[in-house]
């Protein structure tokens, strides 16, 4: 039987490749998709258990994800796993990179905050002089925002604030849509950040299907019912091949998982979506689209980190209520919206605050007794804060190809030299300075400020070596997720980033994705791919 | 699982799969009727990775800083220390050596302030050693070796207690709202693995 070739090949199966599935089958492209790991079955894939039925009462292989602190015992085993497919960095700069090689990647895990950029993220240059703009605009983006968020169906509450830019929301009092009427520990943050002049919203999340707000359930079901996607897991691809004679992409080399058998699949335009890291490096073992100089550098990601706790008083000894405390408040960067403002930073962050928790026992100097007296005092009347904070993309920060390290398929990996600066650290202090200001203007009690930031690539954001700009020469893709050297490849995870912002990415990276495959859909359609 | 989403999972899976056809259906298989036990019902743990001397420290420090409460047990009960020994034994030597710093500095302190082993401490004087070892959280370990090791000890002791099977028997036994909460959670298996 002939090897069929297929009108794109997609690599990886997560947000962005399920989007491109299926945007493109719903406009008649025929689609291959390749994934590197296997299907999950969500049903028997997982089962329930108590922490002392596993071997290591919950705190997990010891040594086998030292990259991951969001990995446990529960979910170890969907995590890739460093032995296989390694990767270095700088010994001084740690870098967490995190990855799942599931069918639906890291879809199936994400916190579905779904928040949109703004014109203060596209036209950043613009604002404050640092770095280049996106192609594009937020006017741009918009029609497909509208679209992703009816399809994730997205809780929000708008607002109107420029830097917060309102969609297409179910509308909800409450955080992920519990209808919950404002507690008075909400009301007193609220009316304290009113007073410094900071606006206080609600997060907005994507409620998906059910338990699920992934690919798995809603793009690639669509797209298999199509009839025209084809889905070959356990597919790990180490080059995109193109034709000698034109320079155009073809198809793609990979390796089955399991027998290691190396295999060749045709197509007349190829659309990465590995996960942003991921297809920079299938990118430089190509040695495709970087004539800029560009690829693989740029790296960004949100930072995370800078924890403020506190605990309201009167919330104290068994008298927390959800009339008293509880729910989650949201605050959307309030720094440097005005060219004006001094600060020693750029650019800003966001906070989110849960409230009515309890505090975690690593808070408290005392022990034995005395700790659990205290924990059990404080039960249900914590605050606690954090920050989604922007980080600048800068050329230093970067992957490159580590030649003398193969992963388990004889894959070079990556080296990954990434760095926060100054810009990142003052960000940072001004952050837990202002939520300790916040707390203590709404009557709570401090009880932990932490203005550490947690290392690069903990946020699981990471974004920006494959950047899109109207410049070939500083960039390698254009406005519209398409390769400036190789026009029948396309990019459309986060790797196009050209500044991260400090909204979770998903959305975005969704929106893009649909943009971009529409605009290839037509293209190829016209022949003119 | 909503049903459109499990007609598309066994879709996929069963695309990659092998066609496994047999002419004949195999004869029903009969479950066997057979009891067991777990090990810690018939035997107990052989110390792989402390000294006698530091597994001796280690147990008085966990009596003091993880004590039964409330009618839960504390990391004695629960065989914490136990656990902590075999977990360590398994560890990567960075952790082995925090560990065993951290528990020869606590013998060591015991001897120069009051000229006894560590084990033998009235609380009082154990707090004495604490004390100085305890310092404000912060994401990044304490820079100081054996301070980073108390803020873990605590943190472990606390895990390896709460996520006993005596613990989670004691708190299932308990009606008292947020009494003996415990470790459980939906489990992944592992998902078709690389044959290494």
């Amino acid at each position: 039987m002939p090897t069929p070739t297929y009108d794109v090949l997609i690599v990886g199966s997560g947000h962005s490749g399920g989007m491109a599935a299926a945007t493109l089958t719903a406009l008649g492209v025929r689609c291959l998709m390749l994934n590197a790991g296997p299907v999950a079955d969500l049903e028997r894939d997982r089962v329930n258990k108590s922490a002392h039925d596993l071997p290591y009462r919950g705190f997990g292989k010891p040594g086998l994800h030292p990259h991951i602190f969001q990995a446990n015992e529960y979910n170890a085993n969907t995590w890739v796993d460093e032995a296989e497919v390694p990767y270095t960095h700088p010994t001084e700069a740690p870098y967490n990179w995190v990855r799942v090689r599931l069918v639906g990647g890291r879809s199936l895990f994400w916190a579905r905050l779904s928040y949109r950029l703004s014109d203060f993220e596209f036209r950043a240059a613009d604002h404050d002089g640092f770095g280049e703009n996106w192609p594009i605009r937020h006017a741009d983006l918009a029609p497909f925002y509208s679209r992703v968020e009816a399809q994730f169906k997205v809780v929000g509450r708008k607002e109107g604030w420029p830097q917060f830019p309102d969609g297409n929301f179910v509308e909800s009092e409450g955080a992920f849509g519990s209808g919950q009427p404002d507690s008075e520990c909400q009301k007193r943050i609220t009316a304290a950040a009113t007073k410094m002049g900071i606006g206080v919203s609600r997060l907005r999340a994507a409620m998906g299907d059910g338990a699920l707000a992934s690919s798995v359930n809603l793009s690639l079901p669509q797209a298999v019912a199509s009839g025209k996607l084809d889905i070959l897991p356990n597919a790990v691809v180490r080059q995109i091949t193109t034709d000698p004679n034109t320079g155009r992409a073809n198809g793609a080399i990979f390796l089955d998982r399991h027998t290691r058998q190396e295999r060749r699949a045709k197509a007349r335009v190829v659309v990465l979506a590995a996960g942003t890291l991921e297809s920079t490096r299938l990118l430089l073992l190509s040695n495709l689209a970087n004539s800029s100089g560009a690829l693989g550098h740029y790296l960004t990601d949100q930072q995370y980190g800078c924890t403020v706790v506190a605990s309201m008083p009167e919330a104290r000894d068994g008298k927390a209520n959800p009339k008293l405390i509880g729910g989650g408040l949201f605050v959307p960067r309030f720094r440097n919206l005005r060219k004006d403002e001094k600060r020693n930073f750029i650019r800003g962050y966001a906070l989110p605050i849960s409230t009515g928790s309890s505090a975690d026992p690593k808070y408290f100097p005392e022990y034995g007794e005395a700790l659990q007296k205290k924990l059990a005092s404080y039960a249900g009347s914590c605050v606690s804060g954090s920050i989604y904070g922007d980080v600048l993309p800068r050329y230093e920060n970067h992957v490159r190809l580590n030649t003398n390290q193969v992963d388990a398929w004889g894959i070079p990996t990556l080296h990954v030299d990434a760095r926060y600066g100054d810009n990142e650290r003052n960000l940072c202090k001004d952050a837990a300075d202002t939520m300790e200001e916040l707390y203590k203007a709404a009557g709570l009690e401090v009880i932990v400020k932490s203005e550490q930031v947690n290392p690069p690539g903990y946020s699981i954001h990471e974004l920006g070596t494959c950047r899109m700009g109207d410049d070939p020469k500083k960039s390698v893709l254009n406005k519209w997720n398409q390769s400036h050297d190789v026009k029948n490849l396309f990019v459309v995870d986060g790797s196009s980033f050209a500044t991260a912002g400090w909204q979770n990415p998903t959305l975005t990276i969704l929106a893009l994705s649909m943009r971009a495959s529409e605009y290839l859909a037509a293209e190829f359609n016209k022949g003119n791919l | 699982m909503p049903i459109q989403r499990r007609r598309f999972v066994q879709a996929v899976a069963a695309a990659s799969a092998a066609p496994a056809l047999l002419a004949q259906p195999p004869a029903p298989i009969v479950p066997l009727k057979i009891s067991t036990i777990a090990p810690d019902q018939a035997s107990e743990p052989v110390l792989k990775f402390f000294t006698a001397v530091q597994f001796a420290t280690l147990r008085h420090a966990a009596a003091l800083l993880q004590p039964a409460y409330n009618n839960l047990p504390g990391a004695i009960e629960a065989e914490a220390p136990e656990f902590l020994d075999f977990l360590l034994a398994v560890s990567p030597p960075t952790r082995q050596t925090l560990y065993s710093n951290g528990l020869n500095h606590l013998a060591g302190e015991a001897k120069r302030l009051f000229s006894k082993d560590f084990a033998a401490l009235s609380a009082e004087e154990a707090d004495r050693i604490f004390k100085p070892l305890i310092v404000p959280w912060t994401f990044n370990p304490p820079p100081n070796p054996h301070q980073h090791f108390l803020t873990d000890l605590r943190a472990d002791l606390r895990t390896a207690t709460t996520n006993s099977a005596p613990y989670a028997a004691a708190a299932a036994s308990s009606s008292r709202r947020g009494r003996g909460r415990t470790g459980a959670g939906l489990y992944w298996l592992p998902i078709d693995p690389t044959r290494r």
